[in-house]
């Protein structure tokens, strides 16, 4: 409790502190909410898209001879067909370059299993099925791999197109966050210990697949229906990649039937929308469920790799981390997740001195992207396992560990940000309370006021 | 290709007419549990397809000293019958409620592994198949029926109609191990009663660990007897790696589930509980 | 293409459809009726949000033919809808947040009013195998087992 809500009057609260009923509940319980997919429209047409059924090629040709062929075929979009066909969807907010396509050109690489080549609309889902399967794609088939290290190694093949296959951060190849100077830490410490940290791509496998329909208004505008959990975001890209006004485009969500960061890609909105302009008719573009878990994007996997010095009293005197994250063929929010892991891979804990590199690298796996706390939640894991892990060589417990290295108010985070309303020293002594463990008097005495002296040991 | 036309035969000579006029061209359902899926992803394409569900194949008979089972009795029902306990638990432990109100007892047989649960216990009983053509019924052993993956003897005029098994067959052990507790493919599966061992999930079908019955057979069910019979099983098995487990882990697990089901059995056989 | 008529008695109500041949009885509940309560997670029987009561069964109407189900009786959640208010089991499910994005829910709640039909009085383990066959990537099931005890309960009866 504040001091400053000490002095306010006691009002009643009508929402804090109750068990409200969401306003989506009734919907929910009687199976009556809307959802993307449940809507159909008068003439809608069904989109399908001609996949690459290899990891990594050049792609020579599209026939869709055959495809055409498919009663209920009525058109094809093709990378001519996209305005601005080179995008990312970081580029709302600055990031650079674009990388990817929204459907791969003749003559161009495709990266990754299942990367988008050519859309086909059709009268009905079967037809469409049908046509996209009777596609014929010319691929000449290149060299892939899967393995971070193996992709940052020399002779790796390249997935980026200029050439190394790392994201490139202000000309530098990974995040870098630089804090007094390890080798000194490292030097001064009674112990080195490191760790190994990995993590496995997770699919979100939302019950709900990701989808859109866009439906031609007859004033020349769309509206999109879209379960995205990006309303703005989508609209903004799909206004870039078709190059029009963001005022002819209205979109229609926020009923998601769940989400986890699996549906931020913007990646059905744009082509429905473009073939609705075509076709001048409702474009629906649902995933089947196979490629909602193989095409769309997954969390990254991750290899964090930790070197700490520690003194024999257990405070971390120099920490150095090396996080790899994986986007797969194209960045997507990886880049962005890096950013976010590179701020916090030293953990709360007051460290001296820290280096972290963060690198986001290419492979040809499906692209990964946003989920639950993307960048952080794994670094989260490996910070943790690796506490326990020192606690283990130094002699201590768990509680002792982190509450000596815990971070306090006015402590200046690697990053150079200054620790303000801090309250993990507080935190993990109320949990300790909770299971009945009893800390020394000595920690629980520790508060996240402001230290009063420079930490012991430090090396700057 | 869209479906031309879907056929409900409403008897068994009706079904056999149907297949000599279609011949291979024509997909017979059965709970649909299997095919359906991969007509709904247009994996599968049929033009001519046959459902069996009026066909009158969902009988239970008893007769002296056998159970006869209609090839499209649902798994559900076979749950509910208590004159074969094994394979009423065998059924409970498939997929989860509504699959099991739609899946058959005849079409596990033909399900690829990892599934056929059932068709492992079916395997363990000693079942015999009653298939009727063109030409007539004919019977013979589940044990002969399968000659590869995805492969059985049956013609393309024939029908499987319905399984016989064993009544008094007790005690028995069935063992599913499965990544997750319910409604999961199968790691391995274990079924075991009279001195017969059937493994599932860990060859190209569901098959007998033979030379594993072959120690049952020469000792007493004690415990070094339960464990040689066990290793003779993980070594005898021909487990393939998918999404679900690789094939060294499955070996390991036929080791520990064939120990397990068999002191089970031990343990049923001495008339305590387990 | 060989269309055929058919007959399903929904909620009481007799229909009659002109259905294609193999047509899912999930595509005609949803396209032809409007009844999108039956949800579309996978077409392969493995989510369960496409669950509805057959003469009071359980079954994926993503599997079904339609025409295997011709005179039969079909329930929806548009069918255990009141105009008067939630009904007890969505009242529970309300209650103790048994959803959050809702996508599941339709098919938990079409289970959860069959197994209550033939158990009046599950035990713990019995609603959780009961709802063995369909996902939730939301709540993590917990909220959702609460709900039908609770269901359960207040239908008079104490759950063990």
């Amino acid at each position: 409790m504040s001091e400053h809500s000490a002095d306010q009057p006691v009002t009643p609260l009508n929402v804090v502190g109750r068990s409200l009923e969401r306003n989506d509940g009734l919907g929910h319980v009687t199976g009556r909410d809307i959802y993307t997919a449940d809507r159909t429209f008068p003439g809608m047409l069904h989109l399908k898209l001609v996949r690459s059924p290899v990891h990594h090629a050049r792609l020579r040709g599209i026939d869709l001879r055959e495809s055409e062929k498919v009663p209920g075929y009525v058109a094809a979009l093709t990378a001519g067909d996209v305005p601005h066909n080179l995008y990312t969807i970081l580029g709302l907010i600055g990031v650079e370059p674009e990388e990817e396509w929204v459907l791969t050109p003749i003559g161009e690489r495709v990266r990754f299993k299942g990367e988008g080549v050519a859309a086909i609309v059709a009268e009905t889902e079967a037809a469409a099925l049908e046509a996209v399967a009777r596609a014929r794609l010319d691929l000449e088939e290149l060299p892939a791999v899967f393995d971070m290290d193996e992709a940052l190694a020399p002779g790796a093949p390249v997935v980026t197109h200029w050439g190394n296959n790392t994201f490139m951060y202000e000309g530098h190849e990974c995040r870098r966050v630089r804090f007094g100077d390890v080798e000194a830490g490292f030097a001064s410490a009674d112990h080195i210990i490191e760790g190994e940290y990995r993590a496995s791509p997770i699919e979100h496998a939302p019950v709900e697949t990701t989808g859109c329909i866009a439906v031609p208004d007859p004033n020349g505008r769309f509206t999109v229906y879209t379960n995205t959990q990006a309303l703005y975001f989508s609209l903004d890209n799909t206004s870039i990649i078709l190059q029009v006004p963001g005022n002819r485009l209205r979109f229609i969500g926020g009923m998601v039937g769940g989400g986890f960061g699996g549906k931020v890609d913007v990646i059905v909105e744009p082509l429905a929308t473009l073939a609705a302009m075509k076709t001048g008719r409702p474009v629906r573009f649902v995933y089947s469920r196979a490629e909602e878990m193989q095409i769309s994007s997954t969390r990254s996997p991750e290899i964090i790799r930790i070197k700490d010095g520690v003194m024999a009293d257990g405070r971390i005197v120099a920490r150095k981390v090396v996080g790899l994250m994986d986007c797969g063929a194209y960045s997507r929010q990886t880049p962005y997740a890096v950013t976010k892991f590179a701020a916090n891979a030293a953990g709360p804990y007051n460290i001296a001195n820290v280096w972290i590199d963060g690198y986001c690298v290419y492979t040809n796996r499906t692209p990964t992207s946003a989920m639950r706390g993307f960048g952080v939640t794994m670094g989260s894991f490996a910070l943790e396992v690796q506490m326990d892990k020192i606690a283990e060589r130094v002699g201590l417990d768990p509680w002792t560990i982190r509450l000596r290295n815990a971070y306090r108010n006015g402590d200046i985070k690697p990053h150079r940000k200054v620790v303000e309303d801090a309250t993990l020293i507080e935190t993990i002594q109320a949990a300790a309370k909770l299971v009945g463990v009893e800390l020394a008097p000595e920690l629980q005495a520790m508060t996240s006021a402001p230290r009063q002296a420079e930490p012991e040991g430090a090396v700057r | 290709m869209t479906v031309a036309n879907y056929f409900q035969p409403e008897s068994v000579p009706e079904a056999i007419g149907l297949l000599a006029d279609h011949g291979p061209e024509l997909l017979v359902i059965a709970g649909g549990t299997i095919a359906m899926p991969l007509i709904n992803e247009g994996i599968s394409l049929p033009s001519q397809v046959m459902g069996l569900r009026r066909a009158g194949l969902d009988g239970i008979n008893l007769d002296g000293y056998t159970m006869r089972i209609g090839a499209m009795v649902t798994l559900t029902r076979l749950g509910e019958q208590y004159h074969v306990p094994l394979l009423a638990t065998d059924a409970g432990r498939i997929a989860g409620w509504s699959i099991r109100n739609m899946a058959t007892v005849g079409g596990n047989i033909f399900a690829p592994p990892p599934a056929g649960d059932l068709a492992t216990a079916l395997l363990a009983l000693d079942a015999r198949l009653t298939i009727s053509g063109a030409h007539g019924e004919r019977e013979l052993a589940l044990a002969d029926f399968w000659t590869g993956f995805m492969t059985t003897s049956l013609e393309p005029d024939e029908l499987l109609t319905s399984i016989s098994v064993p009544l008094d067959v007790e005690p028995s052990a069935f063992i599913k191990f499965g990544r997750k507790q319910a409604n999961t493919p199968s790691v391995v599966t274990v079924a075991v009663t009279a001195g017969r061992i059937a493994l599932g999930a860990v060859g190209p079908h569901p098959i007998r660990a033979r030379q594993a019955e072959t120690v049952l057979a020469a000792g007493l069910l004690d415990r070094a007897t339960i464990a040689t019979a066990a290793d003779a099983a993980a070594a005898e098995c021909d487990p393939a790696t998918d999404a679900i487990a690789t094939d060294w882990y499955r070996r390991r697990m036929v080791r520990v589930m064939v120990e397990r089901a068999l002191t089970e059995l031990a343990a049923k056989s001495k008339g305590k509980e387990a | 293409m060989g269309s055929v008529v058919i007959n399903l008695n929904l909620a009481g109500r007799e229909v009659e459809l002109l259905v294609k041949p193999l047509a899912t009885l999930q595509s005609v509940l949803r396209n032809q009726l409007g009844l999108t309560s039956v949800k579309e997670g996978c077409r392969q029987g493995g989510c369960g949000s496409c669950t509805v009561l057959i003469d009071g069964e359980p079954m994926m109407s993503c599997l079904l033919p339609v025409q295997d189900v011709a005179g039969r009786t079909v329930t929806t959640m548009e069918g255990l809808n009141s105009p008067e208010g939630p009904t007890p089991i969505q009242q529970a499910f309300l209650d103790h947040h048994g959803y959050q994005c809702g996508y599941c829910t339709p098919g938990m709640e079409i289970v959860t009013t069959a197994l209550l039909e033939h158990n009046p009085q599950p035990t713990r383990d019995q609603i959780v195998e009961a709802l063995a066959g369909n996902v939730c990537r939301c709540t993590g099931y917990q909220p959702i087992v609460a709900s039908i005890a609770a269901a359960a309960a207040s239908a008079g009866e104490e759950v063990r």
